[in-house]
């Protein structure tokens, strides 16, 4: 036990009450090793391995296996987890429900995996939704979204979301944004729409205390789909008048760096100053280019150092900003 | 020998960080812990970890011109001074970017106060490189110009090996740096290989002369921390441990001992080894081993390397036996990963052999946990079937997990 020393040291200088230094020593002696990062890393692996196995040999036995065993296989499989995940359910409540079982969360995830599973096989081997595809993807969107409420799961409800805006037209996971190819003008004006959507939930889930927790997961997902969008937008041209969009851009920045001092969070801090300065970088030499003037090279050495010495000072004071100096000394 | 840094400062830091644990269980009332914070200041450098990051690539980038603007002039006065061979001028100029390091590491430590801030990791990993360079062109000249030093059979590879392995210790020493302590060990591997390929029965005592060395680092590692200032040390104890336990299992592994025999004899292809019965029993039964006792005693870093290990296994098995299609042998081990740990979550609801499966500070919420509820959703992709001529894409990209990837 490394402690021990200290403890006696803390005793003998007095800044620990006998009782107090037998009560930790006591703790440290006796405390039980936690084993619950490993297994819940072990659990992710296995739905993972489980689910992405299952679907790699759908897909190569599509032919062979008897389709009716497959989908009863599955589909069992699929009702087992929510079924555990539903026994093992905590009462509904709009706050952060403590004390839930780690092996339901995991498994109510293997469920909705295992759904999506599901529902692909039967799309491709019966056309369930025919041409309907819009269907076959609200249908998740909306279960998910209500298992997610109902067992008070973020990870599902990062499905839903993902699910809600592949409905909408595409995928949001974070920097997919950039991959897609087919960044057209509606479809850049629907995943705005959707961001500003997800961010206005996260905001009334904050504020009207409705699942306050699932208020990470909305901005996050919802700012780095809007902030992404309008910035990609931004570079290919999709979208006009580019000032508008500059100021949406650094609204929603400012929006994000204002929340994120807020609950102490770096992460949102970092999101809101990364995507403001590159909307403001590029709307500058915009604005600049376009009055004619051949000034741009020369002011825009001054404007990188400038720029270089604000991020020294952004990263020097980011705790100050957060404010989590403070907060991990009330903790 | 002498410490850089002040080892109050390693002291402070971990029993501020035991009293925050004890506080966060409930033993111990805040205003006691404040004062325990000012009686035990952290009075020395240290920024978060973005600007740490900034700080090491600054300093290296400075240390590095500055070097090669003297080295220009140093050179082209050794030119016009002393008719040196090439090597000796190479080596003084890196000789002296070593000390000018030194120096300046020296200097930035006392009046600075920076401690494991960025610049002072960054002087410390440079000066040690141009050292050892510096001794490299000094060993080079010792000998016919025509020799390759760097090849793993060269006899003439000791000498330089000794060298950098003394370099390494003293700065392990001085400094506590877990990098440099972990490439003071791998220098000290490369030593015991260099020595034992000398002779012809060599290449068949490697293995068993690494898992000899691992076991020897790992019982001075334990006699060293008993020994010496264990919380200045700390993290080369921990690396070192972790590196102690990870080359016993590598010297022992069929894959490696495999694959290297042959690298070593440069065979392209390479052929079953003598007592391979052997090493199939080491690479099956060591990770198991050291499961066992990461949870008989407990210990993290037992544990986690058991598990690391038992991967290394299954891959190595895999490697030369395809036991089951890969998707199949996947979802096969997820069933088994899921059912296995459904039956640890069940057999510690109650802890038991000083085990729990709750976490570690019951005390409010975990930070980061909402990080890695979105990581687990987005990145346990269900492969789905494809779906033909959806516009856009459907959103999910397929088999992310099949790989058993770690």
């Amino acid at each position: 036990m490394r402690a021990a020393p200290f403890i006696a040291e803390l005793r003998d200088r007095g800044r620990l009450t006998p009782e107090q230094a037998a009560a930790i020593e006591t703790d440290e002696r006796t405390r039980p090793f936690s084993l619950h990062y490993e297994i819940r890393t072990l659990l992710y692996l296995g739905i993972t391995l489980l689910s992405g196995g299952l679907g790699v040999l759908i897909y190569e036995h599509l032919d062979e296996l008897g389709h009716g065993v497959v989908v009863a296989v599955v589909a069992l499989l699929t009702a087992a987890c929510f079924a555990y995940a539903a026994r093992h359910r905590p009462p509904f409540s709009w706050g952060l429900v403590a004390g839930s079982s780690l092996l339901a969360d995991y498994l109510l995830l293997l469920g909705c995996l295992l759904f999506l599973v599901l529902e692909g096989y039967l799309q491709a081997q019966y056309a369930l939704f025919g041409t309907r595809y819009g269907l076959a993807l609200a249908l998740p969107a909306g279960l998910f979204f209500y298992l997610a409420y109902r067992f008070d799961h973020r990870g599902v409800l990062s499905m839903a979301i993902t699910a809600l805006a592949a409905w909408v037209g595409l995928s949001v996971e974070p920097l997919a944004v950039f991959k897609n190819e087919f960044l057209t003008g509606s479809v850049s004006r629907a995943a705005i729409a959707v961001g500003a959507l997800l961010l206005l939930g996260g905001w009334l889930s904050e504020t009207r205390h409705r699942k306050v927790h699932f208020a990470y997961t909305y901005l996050l997902l919802g700012g780095n789909l809007l902030l992404g969008t309008a910035t990609a937008a931004m570079f290919t041209e999709v979208l006009q008048p580019l000032a508008l969009l500059v100021i949406l851009i650094l609204a929603v920045s400012a929006g994000l760096f204002w929340y994120g001092r807020r609950v102490h969070s770096h992460l949102f801090l970092l999101l809101g100053a990364t995507y403001g300065y590159v909307a403001l970088t590029y709307g500058l030499a915009q604005l600049l280019s376009a009055t004619g003037l051949n000034i741009v090279l020369a002011l825009g050495l001054y404007y990188f150092i400038g720029s270089t010495v604000a991020a020294v000072w952004f990263l020097t004071h980011l705790k100050r900003l957060a404010g989590t100096a403070a907060h991990e000394q009330g903790l | 020998m002498n410490k850089a840094y002040n080892p109050v400062w390693a002291r402070n830091e971990a029993l501020r960080t035991a009293a925050q644990s004890w506080h966060r269980r409930g033993l111990l009332p805040l205003p006691q812990l404040q004062a325990i914070r000012e009686a035990y200041p952290l009075d020395f450098y240290r920024p978060n970890i973005y600007l740490r990051i900034l700080l090491f690539l600054l300093t290296t980038l400075g240390y590095l011109a500055a070097g090669g603007f003297v080295a220009l002039f140093a050179y082209d006065l050794f030119d016009s001074v002393v008719p040196w061979r090439e090597q000796a001028k190479i080596g003084v100029v890196a000789l002296l970017a070593a000390l000018a390091g030194q120096f300046v590491l020296y200097g930035i430590i006392k009046l600075s106060r920076t401690y494991r801030a960025g610049s002072d990791q960054a002087l410390l990993y440079l000066s040690l490189s141009f050292a050892g360079t510096a001794l490299y062109c000094f060993v080079l000249m010792l000998f016919p110009a025509s020799t390759d030093l760097f090849t793993l059979t060269s006899p003439y590879l000791a000498l330089w090996l000794v060298l950098v392995l003394a370099l390494l210790l003293w700065a392990t020493a001085r400094f506590g740096d877990a990098l440099v302590a972990a490439l003071a060990y791998v220098v000290a591997l490369l030593l015991l290989a260099n020595a034992l390929l000398q002779l012809t029965a060599g290449r068949l005592v490697l293995p068993f002369a690494v898992m000899a060395l691992a076991a020897g680092l790992y019982r001075l590692v334990r006699y060293l921390a008993a020994r010496t200032d264990y919380w200045y040390y700390r993290t080369c104890f921990v690396a070192l441990e972790v590196l102690a336990l990870a080359t016993f299992y590598l010297g022992g592994n069929y894959l490696v001992v495999r694959e290297g025999n042959a690298a070593i004899g440069g065979l392209l292809v390479s052929e079953p080894i003598p007592f391979a019965p052997v090493f199939y029993l080491l690479t099956a039964l060591i990770p198991l081993f050291y499961l066992y006792q990461g949870l008989r005693r407990p210990s993290r870093i037992w544990l986690l390397t058991g598990l690391a290990t038992l991967a290394f296994s299954g891959y190595t098995l895999r490697f030369y036996h395809s036991v089951l299609p890969p998707a199949v042998a996947g979802a096969l081990l997820g069933a088994f990963l899921i059912g296995l740990m459904a039956a640890a979550l069940r057999y510690l609801r109650t802890p038991r052999h000083g085990l729990t499966a709750a976490p570690n500070n019951d005390a409010g919420e975990r930070p980061g946990l909402n990080l890695e509820a979105l990581v687990v959703a987005q990145t346990a992709h269900a492969p789905q079937a494809p779906e033909p001529g959806l516009q856009f894409g459907g959103g999910q990209s397929g088999g992310g997990g099949a790989q058993g990837q770690y």
